[in-house]
């Protein structure tokens, strides 16, 4: 009879281990929310020159957790005409695939749950389940601004996913493999992704605010135009727990950011004592995830038009034409990745620079056309 | 196949064939479209079993990610009531029998005297380089041609419904 660790039958040993890392996992979502809800409401309000949260516990550190406990301590309402085994899966089909991306992400060195060698493409798979959650929570809702909400949200995540993939390529095709643990190690000596492909970075983040629904692309949840979209007729633990996956999503995405173009777990002293990896990773995680409240805080709401003409066609060409740069420099010169870095800065510049004068030039030409037909107007009344 | 093996390949059938049959008998389309998604996710579990990771992430990525996504689309936006009739299989029950009788008895008898010809172990678990490999190299052309017919369909589908707008400078602001 096979013996599998701590001398447990493999058949008592596998459940357990899945039991204790679904455990994990849990405890790291439940935290990192908690954690993640008090940052976001005190760095928007310093932004904001507010003060925030203040009265629960010192600083109001015990707000959130104030917020969890009403929130489960709430009816659970559910409308009669709502689509009642729909209405009550959605919750569940939103937060299962976040939950499972946590098995592949590299926290420290063989510290990590399971070293996939498809890494990458697991994560991006469960990524693409989210959107059915969604679109069922809008459509079992019974009420037009949710199906209007999950609508939307099926078109944008369905556009944005694919700029997110095409971004990942590049990062695949440098590193030479799709496993999470070797991206991280090829890596070393602070020779990080981020100064190979910053193009990529940059696409990837872009497309990640539109996949978490994230300012300036939370559409889907715009209130001032659908009330509160697919979440409109959910309430107490079941709206938690959209929530919970929300923030979820964007830690996953921060520290695929992370992993991918930050290096991971690496940083200095990290050979000698390995467990410094974890701080490093949740750290440069974190510095991802107070970007995208920064962004929260700055800009304003993107239309749904300018939201897909964007991906369609600036983000979607852009990330191509970077494959494509970079597999040829790639082959043209596979000993060293100066080439392709040079050409991925230049790149990155012209993506930049190019954006306000093609809008420029757009607007221009809109506001022609717009004096045009006044005129016309004018002369035949 | 070790223990663990053989209960989650149990567990993984029981949901393929339970699901498949959920897709055919329930009555609303949304939760056959659900059923389905489930049905794949399964088949996806099969994959893994066989070591084929990567056509195991792709049959979720296209089946759950796109294409049930797309369907439960189609349902939403066309109005749907619980129907009073059935389906035609749902409905001429001894015919649906015998069909299925015809195609599933063969199947059976063929899973249970198939063999491995060569006695070979299992391939290495990984499938990533003989799959690439195989498209990219071996089978370049035909992948190139299977994905110039695929543009072609697409630009297509496009102009086919493509409306000439009367006021087209007015759409995009």
């Amino acid at each position: 009879m096979p013996v599998g660790p701590f001398g447990l039958d493999p058949l008592i040993w596998a459940p357990l281990r899945l039991a204790l890392a679904v455990g994990l996992a849990l405890f790291l979502v439940l935290n990192g929310a908690l954690a993640q809800i008090y940052l976001e409401r005190k760095l928007q309000a310093i932004m904001q020159d507010r003060l925030g949260p203040i009265h629960v516990g010192p600083q109001g550190l015990l707000q959130t957790l104030a917020d969890a406990i009403k929130l489960l301590a709430k009816e659970d309402v559910r409308a009669r005409l709502t689509d009642k085994w729909f209405f009550l899966a959605a919750p569940s089909i939103v937060f299962a695939p976040m939950l499972a991306s946590y098995a592949v992400l590299p926290f420290a060195k063989d510290f990590v749950g399971v070293d996939l060698n498809v890494g990458v493409l697991y994560l991006a798979t469960l990524g693409s389940m989210t959107v059915l959650g969604i679109v069922i929570a809008g459509w079992a809702s019974n009420n037009k601004y949710s199906l209007v909400g999950g609508m939307r949200s099926a078109g944008q995540l369905i556009s944005y996913e694919v700029p997110q993939l095409l971004s990942l390529i590049t990062v695949v095709l440098v590193s030479g493999s799709l496993s999470m643990v070797q991206i991280t190690e090829s890596q070393h000596d602070f020779r990080i992704n981020l100064f190979i492909l910053p193009l990529a970075f940059v696409t990837y983040f872009i497309a990640a605010l539109a996949e978490t629904n994230r300012n300036p692309f939370d559409l889907p949840e715009a209130e001032s135009e659908l009330v509160a979209g697919f979440l409109t007729e959910y309430s107490g633990m079941r709206w938690g727990v959209f929530f919970l996956a929300e923030y979820g999503e964007v830690t996953v995405v921060s520290a695929i950011l992370t992993t991918l173009w930050l290096g991971g777990w690496s940083g200095p002293w990290v050979d000698s004592l390995p467990i410094l990896g974890v701080a490093y990773f949740t750290l440069k995680t974190y510095l991802i995830v107070l970007v995208f409240m920064w962004i929260r805080a700055t800009l304003p709401r993107f239309r749904i038009d300018q939201l897909m003409s964007f991906c369609w066609k600036s983000l979607i060409p852009v990330t191509i034409a970077n494959i494509l740069v970079t597999a040829v420099l790639l082959l043209a010169f596979p000993t060293t990745r100066v080439p392709v870095a040079v050409a991925n800065w230049l790149m990155l510049g012209a993506f930049v620079v190019a954006i306000p004068l093609l809008q420029r030039r757009r607007l221009a030409g809109v506001r022609a056309r717009l004096r045009a037909e006044a005129e016309r107007r004018a002369i035949a009344v | 196949m070790d223990g663990i093996g053989t209960a989650l390949f149990a567990v993984l059938a029981l949901g393929l064939v339970g699901g498949g049959l959920a897709v055919v008998l329930v009555n609303r389309i949304t939760a056959a479209a659900l059923f389905m998604a489930f049905t794949f996710l399964c088949n996806a579990g099969m994959f893994l079993l066989l070591g084929a990771e990567v056509i195991a992430m792709f049959q979720v990525i296209i089946y759950v990610g796109a294409i049930t996504v797309l369907i439960i689309f189609g349902v939403m936006l066309t109005p749907q009531g619980d129907r009073r009739y059935g389906l035609f299989f749902q409905k001429q029950t001894p015919v649906a029998a015998i069909v299925l009788a015809a195609v599933a008895i063969p199947v059976v008898v063929f899973a249970f005297s198939f063999r491995d010809p060569t006695g070979a172990p299992h391939l290495a678990p990984g499938d990533l380089k003989a799959l690439t490999t195989s498209i990219f190299v071996d089978y370049a052309v035909p992948f190139e041609i299977a994905s110039i017919l695929l543009l072609a369909a697409m630009v297509g589908a496009i102009v086919l419904v493509k409306r000439e707008s009367d006021d087209a400078a007015g759409g995009e602001r």
